[in-house]
């Protein structure tokens, strides 16, 4: 259960004090695929960074299963993303000189699991996202757009997290990859019971998910 | 894959950019090996010339040398003065003077051959004059002078010591063949007896001979080999300055100093203090002056390995500050999906210790090639300026102390390098410290990047 209570980050930067997130609460059940749309600006991105413990919130809470991320420490947070969390993001992030394979056994390691189960896991994770033996064992340069958010899908599951991230996971692919990949995620959501918290544009893809919230400036409107 | 392994095999992503890094390193890291030995093999030099040149000095009245030369013997208050003067640790003095047939019962055991007859040839033609009132003679050639003097005769040398030793020609303690040595402090009538003079004269221990009209006692025999010290006396000093009427005159002093670091100040306090009185002479001061050219380039290679390390520790640290620059947003990622800090540092330092080790391995083996010529180098063009200064100060030395220059001189063109495991140890760990300085501030770097950089430069 992912828990957020009167949520509000601010910056400072040349022009003064920028508010990006007002006092946002939401609630998403454990296994529901919830989505979030907004236009740019709206604070999408900064909400999705609070909540992978990626940036500290202003004031406000946020709880993952009854554990409130934004009291803790900074080793602690390091810990909760490489267990708790998986990101999947809209230009992949793949790590450039490993290969599919090692990308997800380096989740892996990050996780926490012993070096010898990790080879087994990262295979059968990418064999379960649809990626070959052989493609496994190429670069990301050699992979297409599809091949590479299916190995980011690996690996933002690989530590079996109890939410998933997606940043815009479909923004970077053509339409019918794109509804595939989110076909993917909707069917792992499902068949992991793992909650998922998708940012996008898209409306027909936010329309198929389970819950929806709107953001506008900062604030959700819906 | 193996976390190391695949973090050395970050290391050579870019494999131009490797190469050059490594090439440079290489470079860096051999001139640190060929300074450091060329710099280990003059300081063992140095060491060995000054242990070579001892820590005597000797003082002598002011333009008296041997029996050479002419002026005022040293006096008690100088010879007060020297023991006091700081690191000076023990002294002895002498008074050497010279028997004729006048002086003394005993037949000397020295032929005067051509070289003692010249020698004595000015105080010869002095008697000439005297006891045949006229001047004539001194205008005369040197060859008619000779035919036309008395023949000089030989004379047997005395000398006075506070210690006897000191007469030893090899630094040892002096090698008697029969009876005992002698108080060099006391003042009675005693005497040690060189073997020739003894084998001349048919002398043993306990016999007496007659000198400046006293009865002198032989309490031992010595022998050094020195055909010109084994025909000679030694008497206390005392005994000598009273004999022959000169108390308190000393005609040489050799003043031992505490340490061989510390001749150098104690010639500096004795020439102040004894001022144009006395000529000062050590071997270790004009070694001092010799290796001074040694000593810069020993200075030089100190700053070549400073230099060297400063060069390779950039090299790194902007290397590695360039790759951190460039995989900002890998590292953003890699934090973001649980990577931490230390696992990134270690992931960096890992890198630039692969850079630095394959570098140091090339370096290492240019410097081992390297490092001989460089210090010959180094050693031969310093060489003419030490061959210079020999040479100058050779004229106006006694021929001992010539000889001893001399082989000091000769010890410059043998500086051989050589790489002891204690150099390799030091260039190892100089490269260690490039590599964690290297490596030091871009972890600082890595340390300030925050994971949620990745998502804005989405």
């Amino acid at each position: 259960m992912l828990t957020v209570k009167n949520l509000t980050k601010s910056f400072t930067d040349a022009s003064g004090v920028v508010t990006a997130l007002k006092d946002v609460s939401l609630t998403v059940k454990t296994g529901e695929f919830a989505s979030i749309i907004g236009k740019s600006g709206s604070g999408k991105s900064t909400l999705l960074s609070m909540l992978g413990a990626l940036d500290i919130p202003t004031s406000g809470s946020i709880e993952v299963d009854g554990v409130d991320i934004a009291k803790l420490s900074a080793s602690q947070q390091t810990a909760y993303r490489a267990k708790k969390i998986g990101f999947v993001f809209q230009y992949y992030n793949l790590i450039p000189n490993l290969t599919a394979l090692e990308n997800v056994t380096l989740a892996l390691e990050f996780g926490g699991m012993p070096a010898s189960k990790r080879k087994a896991r990262a295979e059968q994770l990418l064999d379960s996202v649809g990626l070959t033996a052989k493609e496994q064992l190429r670069k990301p340069s050699r992979l297409s757009g599809g091949q590479q958010q299916r190995v980011s899908i690996a690996r933002a599951l690989a530590n079996q997290p109890a939410i998933v991230l997606a940043d815009e996971p479909t923004g970077n692919l053509d339409s019918e990859t794109g509804k595939k990949i989110f076909d993917l995620l909707h069917k792992l959501s499902r068949s992991e019971n793992t909650t998922i918290l998708a940012v996008t544009h898209d409306m027909d893809i936010a329309g198929k998910t389970d819950r929806t919230f709107k953001l506008k400036d900062g604030k959700i409107v819906a | 894959m193996n976390v190391v392994s695949r973090d050395i095999k970050n290391a050579f992503r870019s494999p131009m950019r490797s190469g050059a890094i490594i090439l440079m390193l290489a470079i860096s890291i051999g001139l640190i090996l060929s300074m450091l030995v060329a710099r280990t093999s003059v300081n063992s030099k140095i060491d060995e010339v000054k242990s070579k040149t001892g820590i005597n000095i000797t003082i002598s009245p002011a333009g008296v040398m041997g029996f050479s030369g002419g002026g005022n013997a040293l006096t008690s208050d100088q010879l007060a003065t020297i023991v006091k003067t700081v690191h000076v640790a023990s002294t002895s003095a002498t008074l050497s003077d010279q028997m004729s047939t006048s002086d003394t019962n005993l037949t000397a055991s020295l032929e005067l051959g051509n070289f003692g007859a010249r020698q004595m040839r000015f105080e010869s033609a002095s008697s000439a004059t005297t006891n045949g009132g006229s001047t004539a003679t001194s205008n005369a050639t040197s060859a008619d002078s000779i035919d036309t003097r008395p023949a000089p005769t030989p004379r047997t040398t005395v000398t006075g010591t506070t210690n006897p030793n000191s007469i030893s020609t090899d630094g040892s303690d002096l090698t008697l063949t029969s009876g005992a040595t002698i108080d060099g402090n006391s003042s009675a009538l005693i005497a040690l007896v060189g073997s020739d003079l003894v084998a001349k004269n048919n002398l043993t221990v306990g016999s007496t001979f007659t000198a400046y009209e006293k009865t002198i006692t032989v309490k031992g025999i010595f022998k050094t080999g020195n055909k010109f010290q084994d025909s000679g006396i030694i008497m206390p000093l005392a005994t000598a300055q009273t004999l022959t009427s000169q108390t308190g005159a000393v005609s040489s002093v050799t003043a031992t100093v505490d340490s061989s670091d510390n001749v150098s100040a104690v010639i500096t306090s004795l020439k102040t203090a004894l001022s144009d009185k006395a000529d000062i002479t050590s071997q270790a001061e004009v070694a001092a002056a010799s290796v001074s050219s040694l000593q810069s380039i020993s200075s030089l290679a100190l700053a070549g390995v400073i230099g060297a390390t400063v060069a390779g520790a950039v090299i790194v640290l902007l290397a590695m500050v360039m790759i951190v620059r460039e995989r900002r947003h890998k590292i953003g990622v890699i934090k973001a999906i649980g990577g931490t800090n230390r696992k990134v540092i270690g992931q960096f330092v890992t890198e630039a210790l692969t850079l630095t080790v394959i570098g140091a391995i090339v370096g290492l083996a240019l410097g081992v090639l390297v490092s001989g010529p460089m210090t010959n180098s180094l050693v031969s063009s310093s060489q003419s300026n030490t061959s210079y200064s020999t040479s100058t100060t050779r004229g106006g030395m006694g021929g001992e102390m010539a000889r001893g220059f001399n082989r000091i001189g000769s010890n410059f063109t043998q500086v051989t390098s050589s790489i002891t495991p204690q150099v390799f140890i030091i260039a190892i760990g100089i490269t260690l410290v490039i590599a964690v300085i290297g490596s030091a501030v871009p972890a600082w770097f890595i340390a300030r990047i925050r994971p949620a950089e990745v998502l804005r430069s989405e």
